[in-house]
């Protein structure tokens, strides 16, 4: 053995030096996505792009990347190009997160950080970025905290909280499919806000919960939580899992035949998820954050479609692409007001700042609440469509267009004490 | 209360056959080469999406046969050109190479088939539950578990009753004396290998039906076969396949009782496995039999 090691071709020191510049090769230079100009303004997108949030981490990429070539065609920031740098957060890894945050700020000298899918990690990016007073806009997670009991002078989200995610639709699913629950719920922070806004909307309505079926993050088989489910016999079974549990949880569901004696029903849906069922897993009354056809004219709703095509190999859209896009272009519309990209002046005028239609999107009105610098974007509420009709990635039919305004909770509500420095 | 224990049994050992697929091929693996195969969820995803890409060009039953055989195509070159190198030294060496594997894999997928997930439907005729009251037993989870049964016992009809099969067999107690006989041992390890990445193939084809198609999507099922290997006890393919059962059960159970814990379950049985008979349930003599 020893003798075998020695006239190897590989020996152990060769490889652990391979094995650590491996490790390595993720801190090297960051991909430049964009770089014109002398001194740009530097935004820093610290998002999955690896592992099970990949998708929905590449597609909020493609929207920012959008915005920013658009803002650069038209002269970039106070006449500044705007050069976004993109690192890979992991899907889950809040230490590589936090890691690649502080070198984006440190090295890279970025304006505006922005990230993170993944709830956990977003709160851990927050940290970083207020001790170093950098601005920081979260696009896509979803756990009450980040604008609540965590909101920080200096970060700001797009998404929903999962509290008005939950007001948003719960009403319609209490009149809609009767007063007895029953949930999955994916067992970590996001799941669990959810659950609570669910339940705060039932009781008050006046229903029940059956059960709840709390399961591990990335688990394959549901029938165990299925049975239970509906053993309990209840009228709706709401399933709160998202990403490639939803796919795996409701594709059990339609093969088990659930959805033909129980409803199937639940809060947020993604079309990332949708596009991933087969037809027959399509069911149920759902929520979209952002939706890319909606039944009015809405200014500038086409072309942005279009865009995202020409980005996407044919690709519509997504709430994901719409939160990247809306991300830069708050930044600069802020900055442009501001007069000035200093983080602090920023902030200020981000706080109830109202996104113009180009950006917004949608019909009704959406601005940054200065309380707790939460987005307030509408939710379209609708059911999943088992085939796509007109276009294959139409496979969502809206029914309603609920304002943030009405979604959200009072800032009094949120726990968030704001202290924005002087 | 009593009939919901019962459906979580009988749900948990159709699980548990899943489990056992996966760990089976992991195994032979891991008996004859001493490779901690840590590519086979990778493996497995490899199997899902070529069932995938070949589904409109040979239906869903021809995929299901060409697609594990692409597989073990793929896993014999990567035999040849990696694996190879690292016998006889220490498994850390291989299962470092197959760690990396793993993670190429992933992003290799993922930029071939991208990275949003795709949609795989199973044949229409196995698409619904047998009955009303046992709406868990679908048409498709019976057809895993017969498929299960089938290549599970056509295996051991192979270790058992064929040269091939008697030398894999000794290969996996003593291969220096059976390579001293005259046993082209390379050829066998190859043959090995191909046999159990078919063998992950087959298991992503079958697992494409109930789960959704990513890059990902083998990390879920890559640990229950580690600690189906480890319950059973290492060496004995009989107590792998007991050993993915047992665990698809306990999940299944605990599921009832103590949902959240019903992941946990299985790392829990493992820990005792490891304190009361560290060599595993059957995993006495390193044989089949």
């Amino acid at each position: 053995m020893i003798r075998r090691l020695a006239s190897g071709a590989l020996d152990r020191r060769t490889l652990i030096k391979a094995g650590a510049a491996v490790g390595l090769v993720p801190f090297a230079a960051p991909y430049i996505l964009s770089a014109r100009g002398e001194t740009p303004v530097k935004i820093g997108l610290d998002n999955p792009l690896t592992g099970t949030y990949a998708a929905v981490g590449q597609n909020e990429l493609i929207g920012c990347q959008l915005a920013v070539d658009q803002l650069n065609a038209k002269g970039g920031i106070l006449g500044r190009q705007i050069e976004l740098l993109s690192e890979d957060s992991t899907s889950g890894d809040a230490g590589t997160a936090v890691q690649k945050a502080r070198k984006m700020i440190d090295r890279d000298n970025v304006d505006l950080l922005v990230g993170n899918v993944n709830s956990a990690l977003a709160l851990a990016m927050a940290q970083v970025t207020n001790e170093k007073g950098v601005l920081h806009i979260v696009p896509g997670g979803h756990t009450d905290g980040i604008t609540g009991t965590d909101c920080k002078w200096n970060v700001f989200r797009v998404c929903n909280t999962t509290r008005m995610e939950a007001n948003s639709i719960c009403p319609l699913l209490f009149k809609t499919y009767g007063k007895k629950w029953h949930f999955i719920t994916p067992d970590y922070a996001f799941g669990h806000t959810l659950y609570d806004g669910c339940e705060a909307n039932l009781k008050k309505l006046g229903g029940t919960v059956t059960g709840n079926e709390l399961t591990p993050l990335g688990i394959t088989d549901f029938s165990a939580y299925l049975i239970k489910a509906r053993a309990a016999n209840p009228d709706v079974l709401i399933v709160l899992v998202q990403g490639n549990d939803m796919v795996n949880c409701l594709k059990q569901i339609s093969q088990f035949g659930i959805d033909k004696q129980i409803h199937v029903a639940g809060t947020q849906q993604e079309l990332e998820s949708v596009l991933a069922m087969p037809s027959e897993a399509r069911v149920g009354v759902w929520m979209f954050e952002w939706y890319w056809k909606q039944a009015a004219a809405t200014p500038g709703l086409d072309q942005f479609v279009a865009d995202i095509r020409k980005r996407s190999g044919g690709k519509v859209p997504t709430a994901r692409t719409w939160f990247g896009y809306v991300t830069i272009h708050a930044y600069a519309l802020a900055c442009a007001q501001a007069k000035s990209i200093d983080a602090k002046a920023v902030a200020k005028t981000l706080g109830d700042m109202e996104l113009p239609p180009e950006v917004k999107l949608q019909p009704n009105k959406v601005y940054f609440r200065g309380g707790d610098h939460q987005l307030m974007l509408s939710d379209f509420i609708g059911e999943l469509r088992q085939q796509g009709d007109g276009d294959p990635e139409n496979l969502f039919k809206v029914n309603d267009i609920v304002s943030g305004d009405s979604t959200a909770p009072a800032v009094s509500e949120t726990g968030c004490k704001m202290n924005m420095p002087t | 209360m009593l009939q919901l224990i019962f459906f979580n049994i009988t749900n948990g050992l159709i699980v548990g056959a899943f489990y056992a697929l996966m760990a089976i091929g992991l195994s032979l693996i891991l008996n004859l080469s001493n490779v901690i195969n840590f590519a086979h969820g990778g493996f497995l995803v490899i199997g899902a999406y070529l069932a995938y890409t070949l589904t409109p060009y040979l239906g869903f039953w021809g995929a299901l046969i060409v697609a594990p055989f692409l597989t073990a195509m793929i896993g014999l070159i990567v035999e040849r050109l990696l694996i190879r190198r690292l016998y006889g030294r220490d498994p850390l060496y291989s299962l470092l190479l197959t760690f990396g594997l793993a993670f190429i894999i992933e992003d290799g997928t993922r930029q071939i088939w991208g990275a949003q997930g795709l949609p795989f439907s199973v044949p229409q005729a196995l698409a619904s539950p047998l009955s009303y009251e046992f709406f868990f037993i679908t048409g498709y989870r019976m057809f895993m578990v017969a498929m299960v049964a089938i290549v599970v016992g056509l295996l051991f009809v192979l270790l058992r009753y064929t040269r091939i099969g008697v030398r894999i067999r000794a290969g996996t107690l003593d291969l220096e004396t059976v390579a001293s006989l005259g046993v082209n041992v390379h050829a066998l390890r190859s043959l090995n290998f191909a046999v159990g990445i078919f063998l992950a193939g087959l298991g992503g084809v079958l697992a494409a039906g109930q789960l959704g198609l990513e890059p990902t999507m083998g990390d879920g099922l890559l640990m229950p076969s580690f600690i189906a290997i480890i319950v059973g006890g290492v060496g004995s393919l009989t107590g792998t396949l007991l050993g993915g059962l047992l665990i698809g059960v306990a999940a299944g159970v605990t599921a009832v009782i103590f949902p959240s814990a019903s992941d946990a379950v299985m790392y829990v049985m493992m820990a005792i496995v490891l304190l009361v008979r560290p060599r595993g349930l059957l995993g006495e003599e390193g044989m089949m039999t």
